[in-house]
Parts: structure tokens; sequence; C-alpha cells
């Protein structure tokens, strides 16, 4: 197995290539990333690629990925700061996402081409199920935030290659991966000492470690499944316990307040939580339901997340 | 308690919280005991384990009928019920979250499919808002009933438990619905008699389960006929539940 992987630099990215690099049948990595400065190894080479840019991405299909029999991309980078936003985000995102795809069609190795969404993509409402499974309705409300729009559009960019593709189409929605670096806005909120939360709610979350994220992304990668595919972390709790977990402190206000409260202190620090991005699941959750990647992928969330305390 | 299907930190996925059940067992105690008097009777229909589909009458200003049963139920089986509720109470403050820790859940098929896969216990009042809306004249009388139930249980081959409540129907009618003022997305504001519930005696009644499935395949409940005779059978059990009940009561 030779394997593309995009967002190689990030702290997903880097998780699965360790796995990669530690499986006997996979041959090569070739690693992707916005960033300069990972050292190519004797299965591995580092590509600095600005997927922006569509002739960097045809020059990387047609170059290494061609030269290099690639049979197998994962493309897990999307900007991962919430406050940017802007063309050359969507192009990061989305426009990225596409090229990519339809350049994977030209090549005829590629077998496998492995997406990873979020669960962000789900509509929030309180119509909607309590656990959110794949058929759950998408963020479709042009007034959402461009974080959101983003990964909806590069999400069901790829939904609407499957089928039409002889190569393999798997979607990954994963939920929150509360990791450094990871884009993950729950883990922005949970810098401060006091985190604000709406009063009179506490909704049920979810979210994802590192090891359980890459562990299901290299299962579904050597699955012959395809289509769309939750997957969900091991820890579930209430928003208040899941402050308390990570040792800090909640004070509830009234969720009007919350939103102004949030951009001043983004404003004010430069961090990247944004209360306009998690209004909907601070007051009504939001739980991916993984029922499908359990019995096709065989996925089992098995490492909680390393609560400090 | 039976059944609980913990998340990991104490919860199960949909926010049902053991501890805070039992905090409201405890807190509830004079109500059902002393203050509405609950009497009781039938509960040896109630599944011990494996899912079921508990179906009642509705009424009342806020869901104190539906909090009696839940008491009820657990008392007598230790186990959970999953009552659903309307779409707008995961809008409201405070009742969304305390709903939750009590196992009350959103009425979409998706969820419950989910808990009756995993042998839950699940309460609907097939009545819903028109339950609640009902003026003191109805009392007693089954609004609209709608046929969701009916199809989950002949899909998931899973037994109706009918279920008759008197008394909530006498014990806090509502006077006024003013329907041009929704707080939180609910359809109105209901505007009672009295400030709080009347001391009304409650008088539960469970019958007999319905297997609608034995006579039906899981495909069946695509066939909107089969659906509509299958839910006429659960209204006229809860209905016949409910004559007797009132027939015993006013004796």
């Amino acid at each position: 197995m030779r394997v593309l992987i995009t967002g190689a630099t990030t702290p997903l990215g880097a998780a699965i290539v360790r796995r990669l690099v530690a499986a006997d049948d996979v041959e090569h990595v070739l690693e992707v990333g916005a960033e300069p400065g990972i050292a190519d190894g004797p299965r591995r080479t580092y590509q600095r690629v600005d997927l922006g840019r569509p002739r960097e991405v045809h020059d990387l299909l047609h170059g290494p990925v061609r030269d290099r029999g690639v049979d197998v991309v994962i493309h897990a980078a999307l900007h991962r700061r919430a406050t940017d936003e802007g063309a050359q985000v969507h192009a990061s995102n989305v426009d990225a996402t596409r090229a990519l795809l339809l350049g994977c069609a030209e090549l005829p190795a590629v077998r496998r081409f492995v997406f990873v969404s979020s669960a962000a993509v789900y509509a929030v409402r309180s119509r909607a199920p309590g656990l959110l499974d794949e058929d759950a309705a998408l963020e479709l409300d042009p007034g959402a935030p461009q974080w959101i729009r983003d990964r909806v559009e590069a999400d069901l960019t790829v939904c609407a290659r499957m089928g039409l593709e002889r190569f393999g189409v798997i979607v990954l929605r994963c939920a929150e991966l509360l990791e450094h670096a990871s884009g993950s806005q729950l883990w922005d909120y949970l810098r401060s000492r006091v985190c604000l939360r709406p009063l009179g709610f506490d909704p049920m979350l979810n979210v994802l470690s590192l090891d359980d994220a890459a562990d299901g992304i290299v299962l579904a990668l050597r699955s012959q499944a395809s289509g769309v595919y939750n997957l969900a972390g091991a820890d579930t709790l209430p928003l208040s316990r899941l402050i308390a977990r990570w040792g800090r402190r909640a004070v509830a206000l009234p969720g009007p307040l919350l939103h102004p409260l949030y951009r001043l202190r983004r404003r004010a620090t430069g961090l990247d939580f944004r209360y306009d991005l998690n209004r909907r699941r601070f007051h009504l959750g939001g739980i991916v339901d993984d029922a499908r990647a359990r019995r096709d992928l065989g996925y089992a969330p098995s490492h909680p997340i390393a609560w400090p305390r | 308690m039976l059944g609980f299907h913990d998340a990991g930190h104490g919860y199960d996925e949909l926010g049902l919280h053991p501890p805070t059940v039992r905090r409201l067992l405890a807190l509830t105690r004079p109500l059902y005991d002393h203050y509405f008097r609950v009497d009781s009777r039938g509960s040896e229909h109630l599944p011990r384990t494996g899912p079921a589909i508990l179906i009642a009458n509705h009424s009342g200003v806020l869901p104190v009928d539906g909090a009696m049963l839940w008491v009820d139920v657990v008392r007598h089986t230790d186990r959970v019920v999953r009552l659903v509720g309307d779409h707008f109470i995961a809008m409201l403050p405070f009742a969304s979250a305390l709903f939750a820790r009590a196992g009350v859940v959103g009425g979409s098929h998706a969820t419950i499919r989910r808990l009756l896969a995993r042998g839950e216990l699940v309460g609907i009042f097939p009545e819903g808002v028109s339950g609640v809306a009902k003026p003191a004249g109805a009392r007693y009388q089954l609004q609209r009933w709608p046929v969701g139930h009916a199809e989950l249980a002949i899909r998931h081959r899973v037994p109706i438990v009918p279920v008759a409540i008197v008394g909530a129907e006498e014990s806090w009618p509502v006077a006024l619905r003013l329907r041009w003022l929704r707080p939180f997305g609910a359809p109105y504001l209901p505007v009672p008699w009295t400030p709080l519930p009347m001391p009304v005696r409650y008088h539960l009644r469970y019958g007999a389960p319905l297997e609608l499935y034995q006579d039906h395949r899981p495909a069946d409940a695509d066939d909107p006929a089969v659906v509509a005779d299958a839910a006429a059978r659960t209204r006229e059990a809860v209905r016949a539940l409910l004559a007797a009940a009132l027939a015993e009561r006013d004796r």
C-alpha cells in the first residue's frame, strides 16, 4: 500500500503516519502539509504543498503521487482556525478537496479516497434526533459561519462523487477531536480557567481522542467499505462535566450574553473559540451515532481522553 | 437501576443520570404518596426486561401525569421509562436539562429506534400537545391519535402496554391557551384555572400488552392501512382502560 496523506503536519496527520509507517504492508507514505520541515525517512517523504492553489495540487498528483504509484489517498487537511474567513480559506477547504478528488480520478493506481470530515456538518436543531446518524440533516443554513459552510460543502463535494468514481470513496464524520492544534473549538474553549456556559442548559457532548480518530481512519482505509461513517469518541458527557473534568470552573450565564463576551475574549486574546459556531450544540447537544462504523469498519473507540484530573 | 447504559461518565448518551433519577424519586415521593395518592394496578403487565412501548392518555398544564407514570414505573420495575417529549422541550432552560437527566428524549424515530434496539422501555403520549391542550369539557376523551407508536411496534416487534391515567385530567384544567405567546417554541402558553394542580387522586391502570407484531411482518409497518388499524387498536385499548378505571372510581 502506498499512501498519500494531506494534513500530515497536524497532530491527527502525524498519528496516522505513525500507524502507517509501523505497518508492514505500507510501502511508502507521501506526507503533504502546508508547513515546512518534516524529515523524510526510509518509507516516508514529506512535501510542502499549498492545497489552495490548483496548480500545486495538479503538480502533486501528476508528480510524486503518480511516480510513487499511490493507491490510497487520505485527505485530512481542512483549515483549522475558525476566525479565518474568505476566499483563500474556502479554496483550501473546498476547492482543494474537489481538485484532489477529480485529480485522483485521472490516476489509475488510486483505488481508495478517504475524506476526514467533521460532525460539525450536522444541523443541530430541537427537532433533530438526539443521536445523529449518517442520514441526519446537514447544516445548510446560508447564515452559518464559513467554518461550518466550508465543511459541509467539502463533505457534500466528496459525497457527490460516491459511486461515480472507479475507486472507493469514504467520508468519515468525526466527533470533535479534543486535541491541541487540531482546530478543536472545545480545546480552545477550555483554555480559559473560567468557562462560560448557557444558563439552564447542559447538553450532552461527545469528544474523540487522537488515538481513536487515527485508528478509525486507518480502519477505513483498510476496509472495502464506501459511504459515509460517523466516528464517535469514547467520552460522552454533559458540558458541565466536561468543563469540570478539564479542571476548569463553569459559570452559567444567560445565553444571549455569551456571544458578545466570547467575541470580546477573542479580540482581546486572539483565541479561536467562537460562540456563534457552538451556540446550538451548547444548548441542544449533538451526539454522533457511530453504529454503522462499528458494524462495517469494526471501529470501537477505546482510548478515552486523557483528562487532566 | 436496570438497563442503564453508561456512556462512560455516569450518563447515558442521551443524558440519563441515575443519581439524578434517585434524587427525583425522593423529591416526588410526597407528591406520589400523599398529594396525588397514586393508586396503581396492573403493573405486572410491565416487562421487567426487554423493550416495550407504553402509551397513555395525556393532559394537564405541565406533564404531571408523565411524572407520576415515570415514578410508578421505576417503583414497580426499577426501570426508567424513556418518556418521549415534544421537540420544544429541548429549548426550555432548566427543564431541558432536568428532563434529559430523568431520561426524557425528543420525539424522533431515530432516537426511539435506538432505545428500543437496546431493550428500553419507551413511554409515548400519542395525544401530545392536543392532549395537554384539551378543554375541561373534553376530559378523558382521547384527542388526535397519531400512528407512529404502532408503526414502531410493528417494525421493531415490540409489545405495546396501554396505560390509563385517571385523575390528571381533572387535577389541573386549562382555562386559556395563549397562542400568540409561544415561549421557547412552545405551541402556546397554557393558563390554568388554579395556580397549582389540585390534589385529585391518580389512578394508573396498565393493560395487557398488545403484540401487534404477531399478525404482521416488520415490512408491514410501511403499509398505512395496517398501521392505522393497529393504532386504532391501541386507542381502543386505552379508551377501554380509561372507561373501566373511571367506572371503578365513580362507583
